[in-house]
Protein backbone atom coordinates (compact mmCIF):
# COMPACT_ATOMS: atom_id res chain seq x y z
CA UNK A 1 0.00 0.00 0.00
CA UNK A 2 1.32 3.37 -1.04
CA UNK A 3 1.13 6.37 1.28
CA UNK A 4 3.35 9.45 1.07
CA UNK A 5 4.17 11.61 4.07
CA UNK A 6 4.58 15.31 3.21
CA UNK A 7 5.64 17.57 6.10
CA UNK A 8 3.90 20.97 6.12
CA UNK A 9 4.67 24.16 8.06
CA UNK A 10 1.51 23.69 10.13
CA UNK A 11 1.37 19.93 10.35
CA UNK A 12 1.61 17.14 7.85
CA UNK A 13 -0.10 15.81 4.77
CA UNK A 14 -0.57 12.13 4.09
CA UNK A 15 -1.16 11.53 0.41
CA UNK A 16 -2.99 8.31 -0.40
CA UNK A 17 -1.44 6.91 -3.58
CA UNK A 18 -4.02 4.15 -3.92
CA UNK A 19 -6.80 4.25 -6.47
CA UNK A 20 -9.06 2.09 -4.31
CA UNK A 21 -9.74 2.48 -0.59
CA UNK A 22 -11.66 -0.79 -0.22
CA UNK A 23 -12.03 -3.84 1.99
CA UNK A 24 -8.80 -5.31 0.60
CA UNK A 25 -6.68 -2.60 2.25
CA UNK A 26 -8.92 -0.80 4.76
CA UNK A 27 -7.43 -2.30 7.92
CA UNK A 28 -3.82 -1.90 6.77
CA UNK A 29 -4.59 1.66 5.65
CA UNK A 30 -6.03 2.57 9.04
CA UNK A 31 -3.07 1.11 10.93
CA UNK A 32 -0.46 2.73 8.66
CA UNK A 33 -2.02 6.19 8.81
CA UNK A 34 -2.42 6.02 12.55
CA UNK A 35 1.21 5.09 13.05
CA UNK A 36 2.31 7.82 10.60
CA UNK A 37 0.35 10.38 12.60
CA UNK A 38 1.82 9.12 15.87
CA UNK A 39 5.38 9.15 14.52
CA UNK A 40 5.25 11.87 11.91
CA UNK A 41 5.50 14.90 14.15
CA UNK A 42 4.71 18.05 12.21
CA UNK A 43 5.42 21.12 14.27
CA UNK A 44 4.78 21.98 17.89
CA UNK A 45 2.01 19.91 19.37
CA UNK A 46 1.76 18.01 16.13
CA UNK A 47 -0.40 20.41 14.14
CA UNK A 48 -3.11 19.37 11.75
CA UNK A 49 -3.15 16.29 9.58
CA UNK A 50 -4.40 16.51 6.02
CA UNK A 51 -5.44 13.31 4.32
CA UNK A 52 -5.08 13.92 0.58
CA UNK A 53 -7.56 11.64 -1.19
CA UNK A 54 -7.25 13.17 -4.66
CA UNK A 55 -5.81 9.95 -6.06
CA UNK A 56 -8.59 7.76 -4.67
CA UNK A 57 -11.13 6.90 -7.34
CA UNK A 58 -13.18 4.37 -5.37
CA UNK A 59 -14.06 4.04 -1.69
CA UNK A 60 -16.53 1.65 -0.08
CA UNK A 61 -17.87 1.54 3.47
CA UNK A 62 -14.74 -0.28 4.64
CA UNK A 63 -12.66 2.67 3.49
CA UNK A 64 -15.13 5.04 5.09
CA UNK A 65 -14.90 3.10 8.36
CA UNK A 66 -11.11 3.34 8.25
CA UNK A 67 -11.26 7.12 7.78
CA UNK A 68 -13.71 7.43 10.68
CA UNK A 69 -11.46 5.27 12.86
CA UNK A 70 -8.49 7.52 12.02
CA UNK A 71 -10.58 10.57 12.88
CA UNK A 72 -11.64 9.09 16.20
CA UNK A 73 -8.07 8.17 17.10
CA UNK A 74 -6.59 11.62 16.46
CA UNK A 75 -4.40 12.76 19.36
CA UNK A 76 -6.02 15.48 21.50
CA UNK A 77 -5.67 18.93 20.00
CA UNK A 78 -4.86 17.73 16.49
CA UNK A 79 -7.29 18.12 13.64
CA UNK A 80 -7.87 15.75 10.72
CA UNK A 81 -8.74 17.40 7.41
CA UNK A 82 -9.88 15.48 4.33
CA UNK A 83 -8.87 17.05 1.04
CA UNK A 84 -9.13 16.38 -2.68
CA UNK A 85 -12.28 14.26 -2.62
CA UNK A 86 -13.13 12.81 -6.02
CA UNK A 87 -16.85 12.47 -6.91
CA UNK A 88 -16.97 8.77 -5.99
CA UNK A 89 -15.42 9.38 -2.58
CA UNK A 90 -17.56 12.46 -1.99
CA UNK A 91 -20.69 10.39 -2.69
CA UNK A 92 -19.96 7.94 0.13
CA UNK A 93 -19.39 10.74 2.65
CA UNK A 94 -22.56 12.49 1.46
CA UNK A 95 -24.84 9.43 1.45
CA UNK A 96 -23.75 8.49 4.97
CA UNK A 97 -23.98 12.14 6.14
CA UNK A 98 -20.40 11.88 7.33
CA UNK A 99 -19.64 15.02 5.33
CA UNK A 100 -21.38 16.94 8.12
CA UNK A 101 -19.19 15.41 10.82
CA UNK A 102 -15.73 15.24 9.28
CA UNK A 103 -13.76 18.29 8.17
CA UNK A 104 -13.61 18.32 4.40
CA UNK A 105 -11.64 20.94 2.49
CA UNK A 106 -13.12 21.53 -0.90
CA UNK A 107 -10.26 23.30 -2.57
CA UNK A 108 -9.80 21.60 -5.87
CA UNK A 109 -6.68 23.68 -6.54
CA UNK A 110 -5.02 22.79 -3.25
CA UNK A 111 -3.96 19.47 -4.69
CA UNK A 112 -2.53 18.78 -8.08
CA UNK A 113 -5.31 17.96 -10.54
CA UNK A 114 -5.40 14.36 -11.56
CA UNK A 115 -7.34 12.47 -14.10
CA UNK A 116 -10.05 10.46 -12.51
CA UNK A 117 -9.67 7.66 -14.99
CA UNK A 118 -7.02 6.76 -17.46
CA UNK B 1 -2.92 -0.21 -41.71
CA UNK B 2 -5.56 -2.62 -40.54
CA UNK B 3 -4.58 -5.63 -38.56
CA UNK B 4 -5.53 -9.02 -39.88
CA UNK B 5 -8.89 -10.30 -38.56
CA UNK B 6 -8.60 -12.11 -35.26
CA UNK B 7 -9.33 -15.80 -35.15
CA UNK B 8 -12.90 -16.54 -34.12
CA UNK B 9 -11.99 -18.14 -30.78
CA UNK B 10 -10.12 -15.00 -29.72
CA UNK B 11 -12.95 -12.71 -30.77
CA UNK B 12 -15.42 -14.70 -28.70
CA UNK B 13 -13.48 -14.07 -25.54
CA UNK B 14 -13.77 -10.30 -25.87
CA UNK B 15 -16.72 -8.48 -24.31
CA UNK B 16 -19.80 -8.33 -26.44
CA UNK B 17 -19.90 -5.07 -28.33
CA UNK B 18 -22.91 -2.85 -28.14
CA UNK B 19 -24.52 -0.66 -25.52
CA UNK B 20 -25.90 -3.53 -23.40
CA UNK B 21 -22.97 -5.28 -21.78
CA UNK B 22 -23.36 -8.37 -19.61
CA UNK B 23 -21.07 -9.89 -17.06
CA UNK B 24 -20.86 -13.23 -15.30
CA UNK B 25 -18.17 -14.43 -12.95
CA UNK B 26 -17.76 -17.14 -10.31
CA UNK B 27 -15.26 -16.58 -7.52
CA UNK B 28 -14.45 -17.29 -3.88
CA UNK B 29 -15.45 -14.58 -1.40
CA UNK B 30 -12.21 -12.77 -0.70
CA UNK B 31 -11.46 -9.02 -0.72
CA UNK B 32 -8.79 -9.41 -3.40
CA UNK B 33 -10.99 -11.41 -5.79
CA UNK B 34 -13.87 -9.01 -5.13
CA UNK B 35 -11.64 -6.11 -6.08
CA UNK B 36 -10.56 -7.84 -9.29
CA UNK B 37 -14.17 -8.62 -10.23
CA UNK B 38 -15.25 -5.02 -9.64
CA UNK B 39 -12.40 -3.61 -11.70
CA UNK B 40 -13.29 -5.94 -14.55
CA UNK B 41 -16.94 -5.00 -14.19
CA UNK B 42 -16.20 -1.31 -14.38
CA UNK B 43 -14.07 -1.73 -17.47
CA UNK B 44 -16.86 -3.63 -19.16
CA UNK B 45 -19.74 -1.33 -18.18
CA UNK B 46 -17.96 2.00 -18.61
CA UNK B 47 -19.84 3.94 -21.25
CA UNK B 48 -23.01 1.81 -21.08
CA UNK B 49 -24.58 4.40 -18.76
CA UNK B 50 -23.51 7.66 -17.13
CA UNK B 51 -20.38 7.68 -14.98
CA UNK B 52 -22.46 8.24 -11.86
CA UNK B 53 -24.61 5.18 -12.56
CA UNK B 54 -21.57 2.97 -13.11
CA UNK B 55 -20.04 4.32 -9.89
CA UNK B 56 -23.23 3.52 -7.97
CA UNK B 57 -23.29 0.03 -9.47
CA UNK B 58 -19.73 -0.58 -8.38
CA UNK B 59 -20.36 0.73 -4.87
CA UNK B 60 -23.57 -1.28 -4.37
CA UNK B 61 -21.92 -4.48 -5.56
CA UNK B 62 -18.84 -3.80 -3.43
CA UNK B 63 -21.05 -3.58 -0.33
CA UNK B 64 -22.94 -6.78 -1.17
CA UNK B 65 -19.77 -8.72 -1.95
CA UNK B 66 -17.88 -7.38 1.08
CA UNK B 67 -20.72 -8.57 3.29
CA UNK B 68 -20.40 -12.08 1.88
CA UNK B 69 -16.63 -12.00 2.50
CA UNK B 70 -17.09 -10.75 6.03
CA UNK B 71 -20.15 -12.67 7.23
CA UNK B 72 -20.78 -15.47 4.76
CA UNK B 73 -18.29 -18.10 5.82
CA UNK B 74 -19.99 -21.13 7.37
CA UNK B 75 -18.41 -22.22 10.61
CA UNK B 76 -18.75 -25.89 9.66
CA UNK B 77 -17.40 -25.44 6.15
CA UNK B 78 -13.89 -26.57 6.94
CA UNK B 79 -11.65 -27.87 4.20
CA UNK B 80 -8.41 -29.76 4.39
CA UNK B 81 -5.86 -27.86 6.42
CA UNK B 82 -8.44 -26.57 8.87
CA UNK B 83 -9.20 -23.27 7.12
CA UNK B 84 -12.88 -22.48 6.63
CA UNK B 85 -14.14 -22.53 3.07
CA UNK B 86 -15.03 -19.05 1.81
CA UNK B 87 -18.43 -18.97 0.07
CA UNK B 88 -18.51 -19.38 -3.70
CA UNK B 89 -20.11 -16.34 -5.31
CA UNK B 90 -21.91 -16.25 -8.65
CA UNK B 91 -22.23 -12.70 -9.94
CA UNK B 92 -24.34 -11.81 -12.95
CA UNK B 93 -24.87 -8.24 -14.17
CA UNK B 94 -26.76 -7.09 -17.25
CA UNK B 95 -27.61 -3.71 -18.70
CA UNK B 96 -31.32 -3.42 -19.44
CA UNK B 97 -33.46 -0.54 -20.54
CA UNK B 98 -34.05 1.52 -17.42
CA UNK B 99 -31.44 -0.07 -15.24
CA UNK B 100 -28.55 -2.40 -14.60
CA UNK B 101 -29.79 -5.70 -13.19
CA UNK B 102 -27.62 -7.58 -10.70
CA UNK B 103 -27.94 -11.10 -9.32
CA UNK B 104 -25.61 -12.32 -6.61
CA UNK B 105 -25.75 -15.83 -5.21
CA UNK B 106 -23.51 -17.51 -2.66
CA UNK B 107 -23.39 -20.69 -0.61
CA UNK B 108 -22.54 -18.97 2.64
CA UNK B 109 -24.48 -18.25 5.81
CA UNK B 110 -28.13 -17.32 5.30
CA UNK B 111 -28.65 -13.59 5.07
CA UNK B 112 -30.42 -12.27 8.19
CA UNK B 113 -33.84 -11.07 6.96
CA UNK B 114 -33.42 -7.80 8.85
CA UNK B 115 -30.77 -6.72 6.32
CA UNK B 116 -33.57 -6.13 3.83
CA UNK B 117 -35.65 -4.07 6.24
CA UNK B 118 -35.75 -0.34 5.58
CA UNK B 119 -32.60 1.11 7.05
CA UNK B 120 -31.57 4.32 8.61
CA UNK B 121 -28.03 5.40 9.18
CA UNK B 122 -26.26 3.74 12.11
CA UNK B 123 -25.64 7.25 13.32
CA UNK B 124 -28.39 9.82 13.72
CA UNK B 125 -26.55 12.98 14.58
CA UNK B 126 -24.02 13.97 17.18
CA UNK B 127 -25.27 14.51 20.71
CA UNK B 128 -24.96 18.17 21.74
CA UNK B 129 -21.27 19.07 21.98
CA UNK B 130 -18.84 17.26 24.21
CA UNK B 131 -15.69 15.73 22.75
CA UNK B 132 -16.79 12.25 23.76
CA UNK B 133 -19.39 12.45 21.02
CA UNK B 134 -16.68 11.76 18.46
CA UNK B 135 -15.93 8.44 20.10
CA UNK B 136 -19.54 7.38 19.53
CA UNK B 137 -19.23 7.62 15.75
CA UNK B 138 -19.82 4.25 14.12
CA UNK B 139 -17.06 2.73 12.02
CA UNK B 140 -19.33 0.22 10.35
CA UNK B 141 -22.94 -0.61 9.71
CA UNK B 142 -23.16 1.55 6.59
CA UNK B 143 -23.21 -1.29 4.09
CA UNK B 144 -26.90 -2.19 3.93
CA UNK B 145 -27.89 1.44 4.20
CA UNK B 146 -25.80 2.20 1.11
CA UNK B 147 -27.14 -0.84 -0.76
CA UNK B 148 -30.69 0.30 -0.11
CA UNK B 149 -29.88 3.89 -1.10
CA UNK B 150 -28.23 2.90 -4.36
CA UNK B 151 -30.56 0.17 -5.59
CA UNK B 152 -34.19 -0.55 -6.43
CA UNK B 153 -36.29 -3.75 -6.41
CA UNK B 154 -34.01 -5.33 -3.84
CA UNK B 155 -35.14 -8.91 -3.29
CA UNK B 156 -33.79 -11.97 -1.55
CA UNK B 157 -34.55 -15.61 -1.13
CA UNK B 158 -32.69 -18.68 0.03
CA UNK B 159 -32.95 -21.94 -1.82
CA UNK B 160 -31.14 -25.04 -0.67
CA UNK B 161 -27.69 -23.94 0.42
CA UNK B 162 -27.57 -20.72 -1.56
CA UNK B 163 -28.50 -17.10 -0.98
CA UNK B 164 -30.05 -15.29 -3.96
CA UNK B 165 -29.98 -11.51 -3.94
CA UNK B 166 -31.20 -9.44 -6.86
CA UNK B 167 -31.56 -5.71 -7.45
CA UNK B 168 -31.47 -2.98 -10.05
CA UNK B 169 -29.31 0.10 -10.23
CA UNK B 170 -31.69 2.50 -11.97
CA UNK B 171 -30.71 4.37 -15.09
CA UNK B 172 -32.81 7.42 -15.79
CA UNK B 173 -31.21 8.41 -19.06
CA UNK B 174 -32.33 6.56 -22.19
CA UNK B 175 -30.26 3.59 -23.26
CA UNK B 176 -27.36 4.97 -25.20
CA UNK B 177 -27.89 4.24 -28.82
CA UNK B 178 -27.27 6.17 -31.97
CA UNK B 179 -25.92 9.09 -29.97
CA UNK B 180 -23.03 11.11 -31.27
CA UNK B 181 -20.53 9.31 -29.04
CA UNK B 182 -21.80 5.82 -29.77
CA UNK B 183 -20.73 3.69 -32.65
CA UNK B 184 -23.53 1.78 -34.34
CA UNK B 185 -22.31 -1.65 -33.44
CA UNK B 186 -19.76 -1.12 -30.73
CA UNK B 187 -18.64 0.79 -27.70
CA UNK B 188 -18.87 4.52 -27.30
CA UNK B 189 -15.73 6.03 -28.73
CA UNK B 190 -13.83 7.87 -25.99
CA UNK B 191 -13.22 11.49 -26.78
CA UNK B 192 -15.35 11.36 -29.89
CA UNK B 193 -18.20 13.83 -30.11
Amino acid sequence: MQLTLLPQPDGLTIRVDEKRLDAAIATAFKDRVRSMIAAGGGGEGGGQVTLDLAGVDFMDSSGLGAVIAIYKAMPPGRQLILAGLTPNVQRVFRLTRMDSVLTIRNTADATAPRQERP
Amino acid sequence: MRAAPEPADKRLRRPLPGPRPMFHRIFRADPATVRAALQFLRARFDGSAGDEVIAKLELALAEVLNNICEHGTQAEAVRLGGRPHAPLIHLCVARHVGGIACAVTDDGQPLPPSCLDPRSLPWTGLPPDGTDAILMLPEGGFGWFLIQELTASLSYFREGRRNFLAFIVPVTEPLMQGGPATADDGWPVPGDG
